[in-house]
């Protein structure tokens, strides 16, 4: 069965859109990756899917059940982490949990502690006396204490440091092996490959790929600058390199192929520095995805 | 449920001034009602005031040495702060989950949307019972060293009766706009606009005969103190008038909340 389904999902607030023709098909058991700068309509997909606003045309089914007619249903058995979370500040950490987890058939209260002990959260504060990245565990917990079986992440890190990010990153693998399906939107390519099966990439509103993050990983760029006062570009046009650009002593180009090959050349011809990263998603799409 | 609780919980702040303010008032116009308790003088003084005044602030039918006449008049004040309060606080107990950026939150909660405004609904009108019953409590213990007229405790209870009508006509058209309105900023004016509007208006009325029509128009005159005082009765049309209203806006609310996208 699938979890997600939406076909030609379309979203216009007024003449502007949010997203136009969105089909996506996401299979139990994954970790489904959704991907794109800001502003690209992400969220917009996310609220449309947890029925916070409704769809200008097009369908989108979770479980199999309609979004739109069953939201309250379906929302059973989803967890949802904004990506900016608020909460009613007068109230205390615990208090408002177990006001989250009256929601849901069960009692949740073992859960809630367990989470907060790995998110290092403590329960007794008020919300408003929290810092952002703590406004964020509460979010991990209150989305988690359900055991949902949909997990949906909105840039879910955010806020977080490395190590939290990691224990949350853990958190999300673990309920992703007892059956929960994730969808994880971001706009930081190197966490979504990190935890992913398939990413989508959106852009402008429009689905522009979806993929195996093994293809995506195999089409990985390199983005190289070298500083060199003796060398023309015209050295550095081999196989493999794309937007080769030359200012003053500083040459700069994706490179996507056998590093090795790249080495080689680089260490034949005398340089002065060699900077190798990974390109910016943005750069991805400008380049690539146009 | 839980709702409700969460709602109560938080207004716990809120009601308490009501009632703190309430208590104050009470305490100052009861020291003032000793001045012209049975105070012949005073009539005279009264007497003495243009008709036009007088008719605009309800004290042609009104003796301010009574009881009843004293409250028939403070009591139109009472509707006029119950009703803002209504209003107010049906629009903000809707409105405030998108103002605070909560909805997000409070809506993705396996809830529908209906039952989220029915419970918060039924926590503003648990609010409004509690600060009615408070006030009369209030009323009551202030009134001990005096003797009330014959039917005072009727009117009373009448006076509470189209109050608390009142309070669930203008909190069904505050939760409407709250529920309604997308720009919460908006409903908020809005709703106090009204209350103003009408409250003008209700004045405006009493001032000549050919303005009369406007009684159908202001909630305010639905329920004329100085008519109840008289009638010892509340008009059955205009009951009618208010519940129909009520049932309209909620019903508008609860369908427009269902059916629009939030604002986040």
């Amino acid at each position: 069965m699938k979890i997600i389904e939406t076909t030609n999902l379309t979203k216009f607030y007024g003449k502007n859109k949010g997203i136009e023709d969105v089909s996506l098909s996401i299979n139990k058991g994954e970790i489904f990756g959704f991907i794109g700068p800001n502003g690209a309509g992400k969220s917009t997909t996310i609220r449309l899917l947890l029925s916070l606003i409704y769809p200008t045309s097009g369908q989108a089914t979770i479980f199999g059940k309609d979004c739109f007619k069953y939201g309250h249903e379906i929302r059973n058995d989803i967890g949802y982490l904004p990506s900016e979370v608020f909460y009613y500040d007068k109230m205390r950490v615990k208090e408002l949990l177990k006001y989250s987890a009256s929601f849901y058939k069960g009692d949740h209260s073992k859960r809630i502690k367990e989470l907060a002990d790995i998110m290092e959260l403590d329960l007794s504060r008020k919300i408003d006396e929290l810092s952002y990245g703590n406004k964020k565990k509460v979010g991990i917990v209150q989305g988690l204490l359900h055991q949902p079986k949909l997990i949906m992440l909105d840039e879910p890190t955010s806020g977080l440091d490395p190590l939290m990010q990691q224990k949350f990153f853990n958190l999300i693998l673990e309920e992703n092996k007892k059956g929960a399906t994730v969808f994880f939107s971001s706009h930081i390519l190197g966490e979504v490959q990190k935890l992913c099966n398939r990413v989508a990439i959106i852009r402008e509103g429009h689905i522009v790929k979806i993929e195996d993050i093994k293809t995506l990983r195999n089409d990985n760029y390199k983005k190289i600058a070298i500083r060199t006062n003796n060398h023309n570009q015209k050295v550095f046009k081999i196989d493999g390199v794309s937007n080769i650009e030359q200012i003053d002593g500083e040459i700069s180009f994706f490179f996507k192929g056998d590093i090795n090959t790249l080495l080689s050349l680089i260490t034949k011809n005398k340089v002065n520095d060699v900077i190798i990263e990974e390109p910016t998603l943005e750069e991805i799409f400008m380049h690539y995805y146009k | 449920m839980n709702i409700i609780l969460r709602e109560l919980r938080a207004s716990i702040k809120s009601m308490v001034i009501w009632c703190g303010v309430f208590t104050i008032l009470i305490f100052m116009y009861m020291s003032e009602f000793s001045a012209y308790a049975n105070n012949e003088e005073m009539l005279a003084v009264l007497d003495g005031m243009p008709e036009a005044m007088l008719e605009a602030f309800q004290m042609n039918s009104f003796n301010l040495t009574t009881l009843t006449g004293f409250y028939g008049i403070l009591f139109t004040y009472f509707i006029l702060m119950l009703s803002i309060h209504a209003i107010l606080k049906g629009n903000s107990i809707i409105s405030k989950e998108e103002r605070d950026r909560t909805v997000e939150f409070t809506l993705v909660l396996p809830i529908k949307r209906s039952k989220v405004v029915i419970g918060k609904l039924i926590a503003v009108i648990i609010n409004c019972i509690i600060i009615d019953v408070f006030l009369y409590g209030i009323i009551l213990f202030s009134i001990q060293s005096y003797l009330p007229e014959e039917n005072f405790m009727e009117f009373l209870l009448l006076l509470f009766t189209s109050t608390f009508i009142m309070q669930m006509l203008f909190l069904s058209l505050g939760i409407m706009f709250g529920c309604a309105l997308k720009q919460y900023k908006r409903s908020g004016y809005l709703g106090i606009s009204i209350i103003l509007i009408s409250y003008v208006l209700s004045i405006v009325s009493g001032l000549s005969e050919k303005l009369e029509f406007l009684k159908y128009i202001t909630p305010f005159k639905f329920f004329d103190t100085a008519v109840i005082k008289n009638e010892m009765a509340l008009d059955w049309k205009y009951i009618l008038i208010s519940f129909t209203i009520i049932v309209i806006c909620l019903t508008i609310g609860l369908i427009t909340y269902k059916k629009r996208d939030l604002y986040i």
